[in-house]
């Protein structure tokens, strides 16, 4: 439930309270108001039909009834409602009467006295009119007025709202909120640019770490590697021979993985902001031309089906991509299966046959995920292949189909997704 | 061939200078920013091999300096980060060429003498050992002046054991050479082993002689 529908139920029953209770409050008042001068004014005319009973002048006042007959001093007076009916409306209306003994020149008289509601249930009508009236303006007129205050208050709010959600920690830009003069939502803002800021921070300062780390472990590398390459130079045992062959293996895989890790940190750090037209088709002939031999080995028959098409980005990322796609390609495919290129204005597809995949495909391009043959990779080919598209504003999808292993590449003709197009 | 290594990491120094010494150049060091600066504004190299990453300063701001002093020379980037960065900036102010650490030094040296050669014509067009002949503009092997047709990676691979002669080259060292960084998986060693098979046979049945020997696992050295 949005705040603002919640807000406005609430005051639509705390109006409707207040409605019902002022109007039944001003009912009450009125009819007691009424019925006291009614009272006063029965008094009155009693007083009067006394005054000519006293004078013995013969009374003749309509609605007046005088009876010596059942006349009992010592009882109290009667003020109280009643019907009589009214021959012209042919209905019954309601009285008041005021009925009283007392005594005049020694004689006791009963005197009863009576007087229209003068229209106490036109008031009463008029009243429900009116407070109907209120409430529908309240309502009406509030949910207007939270529509405005809605426009006007709650929009910086949903604005910032949107910025969140396309705010990555990751973006080079500062999170900018739209500033409010509301109090509490420029508390809120200053908390969550803070926030921000210091996630920002410690993202970056992860990301450093991650690339000062990866380069001070180059050095020692180099050192192992080119030290296990002398002692290879010397007739060596055979099983010390293997041992330094093992060494050198698990060298070459570590050196492998940190340069893969390096180059996804330099990505996420937007290293390589350089772009030029790339004829896609040129380079991935190019590509595939350095390893045809290898695909041919593995007696791998190779469908290209390339239109032209120019993209415009990094020469040395779209490179890494087509390798690590084609490498992809080469260490999953059976031997003696065909695979396919197919590129043309909007994507770009890698065809390999294969097995299912044992593992759910969500994986495939996660850091250090492995298929379960015995591939040799280091898991970081796929997922730089992901981030590179990232970066373009491209997206990589895998689909399985008709014993296919297909990854199709889409050119997005838009910038990639920034802060800015929240 | 006279070279110069700057590098402030004196084991990598040690394995660089022991390897082309063996292969009789000329090795002169710099273990810092100022040695560096002082050699080359003193003495003229074929090539400077340039770490960028110097206790006291950029590698990347000598090549101003070896271009004033030595226009000709030839400047070799080694870098432990595998920057593009530094790559472009580099090449732009006169590198010829760049290497990543860890490298192997058979690549260094086959890097080093493509570069002398590109370099005014100041090495050899050819390449030759016992009767075998490399003409190197031309791409081609012969033996005794009869053509062996070669495959461009057999091309390739041989000229990376010749310039490497008596050297076991490792297997991760010859991948990595013939298809680059992103293809010396090992599965792609059953593809090696092919060219190596192939090779292996054109020669001896050109020559009668086996130059390449394998080494236990440890990779294969071309002998003459």
């Amino acid at each position: 439930m949005k705040l603002l529908t919640r807000t406005s139920l609430s005051q639509l029953w705390l109006s409707l309270f207040i409605l019902l209770l002022t109007g039944g409050m001003l009912m009450a008042f009125l009819q007691y108001e009424v019925s006291t001068e009614i009272k006063e004014q029965l008094e009155l005319q009693a007083t009067m039909v006394a005054d000519e009973i006293r004078a013995d002048r013969p009374v003749n006042f309509p609605l007046v009834s005088i009876d010596t007959t059942k006349a009992v001093l010592d009882r109290p007076e009667i003020f109280r409602d009643t019907q009589i009916y009214d021959p012209l409306q042919d209905k019954a209306e309601g009285y008041y009467y005021l009925d009283e003994t007392r005594p005049i020149n020694g004689k006791k008289y009963r005197i009863k006295v009576m007087a229209a509601h003068i229209g106490i249930d036109g008031y009463l009508k008029a009243v429900v009119y009116i407070f109907i009236t209120m409430a529908i303006l309240f309502i009406g007129l509030g949910a207007l007025m939270n529509y405005f205050i809605s426009k006007k208050i709650w929009q910086p709010f949903l604005n910032n709202l949107q910025k969140l959600k396309f705010y990555s920690v990751s973006s080079q830009e500062n999170l900018v909120l739209d500033g409010s003069d509301i109090t509490e939502f420029k508390e809120m803002n200053l908390v969550l640019q803070d926030l921000a800021s210091g996630a920002r921070r410690e993202y970056s300062a992860l990301k450093e770490f991650t690339e000062n780390a990866s380069h001070e472990i180059q050095t020692p590398l180099s050192i192992i590697q080119s030290r296990l390459e002398s002692v290879s130079q010397f007739e060596l045992q055979p099983e010390v021979a293997r041992f330094v062959v093992d060494a050198k293996q698990a060298t070459h895989r570590l050196s492998k993985v940190n340069k893969g890790l390096l180059l996804l940190a330099k990505l996420e750090n937007n290293a390589f902001p350089e772009k030029q037209m790339i004829d896609l088709k040129e380079v991935i002939g190019l590509k595939f031309a350095e390893i045809e031999d290898l695909f041919a080995n593995k007696g791998l028959k190779t469908e290209l089906g390339m239109q032209s098409r120019t993209i415009n980005a990094n020469p040395f990322l779209v490179e890494t991509m087509i390798s690590n796609m084609l490498s992809n390609m080469l260490a999953h495919s059976p031997a003696n299966s065909t695979v396919k290129i197919v590129l043309d204005e909007a994507k770009l597809s890698f065809h390999n046959e294969g097995a299912p995949l044992s593992f759910p495909s969500s994986n495939l391009f996660a850091r250090f995920s492995k298929a379960a043959d015995d591939y040799k990779g280091n898991g970081l080919g796929l997922s730089i292949v992901r981030q590179i598209c990232t970066v373009n504003g491209w997206v990589v999808a895998y689909e399985y189909r008709d014993m296919e292993h297909i990854f199709t590449i889409r050119f997005a003709n838009q910038h990639p997704i920034s802060a800015d197009t929240a | 061939m006279k070279l110069l290594f700057v590098e402030d990491e004196p084991v990598l120094i040690e394995e660089m200078e022991t390897y082309f010494k063996s292969l009789d150049f000329i090795c002169e060091k710099a273990l810092t920013f100022r040695q560096a600066e002082e050699k080359i504004t003193s003495y003229k190299y074929d090539v400077v091999i340039l770490d960028i990453t110097l206790p006291d300063g950029n590698g990347i701001d000598l090549i101003p300096v070896i271009r004033e002093g030595n226009p000709d020379a030839g400047v070799l980037i080694l870098s432990a980060k595998d920057s593009v960065h530094d790559k472009v900036r580099g090449l732009n102010l006169g590198a010829d060429d760049y290497l990543t650490k860890p490298f192997f030094v058979e690549e260094l040296n086959a890097r080093i003498n493509a570069l002398f050669r590109r370099k005014a014509f100041k090495g050899a067009d050819e390449v030759s050992f016992d009767d075998f002949r490399i003409d190197l503009s031309a791409k081609l092997l012969f033996h005794k002046d009869v053509t062996i047709s070669l495959t461009r990676k057999e091309y390739e691979m041989l000229l990376y054991f010749v310039v490497n002669k008596g050297r076991v080259l490792s297997k991760a060292s010859i991948t990595e050479h013939l298809w680059g960084d992103h293809f010396d998986q090992l599965d792609n060693f059953d593809a090696l082993y092919v060219h190596i098979k192939n090779l292996r046979k054109k020669l001896v049945s050109a020559s009668g002689t086996d130059y390449l020997k394998a080494m236990y696992g440890m990779g294969y050295k071309l002998n003459f």
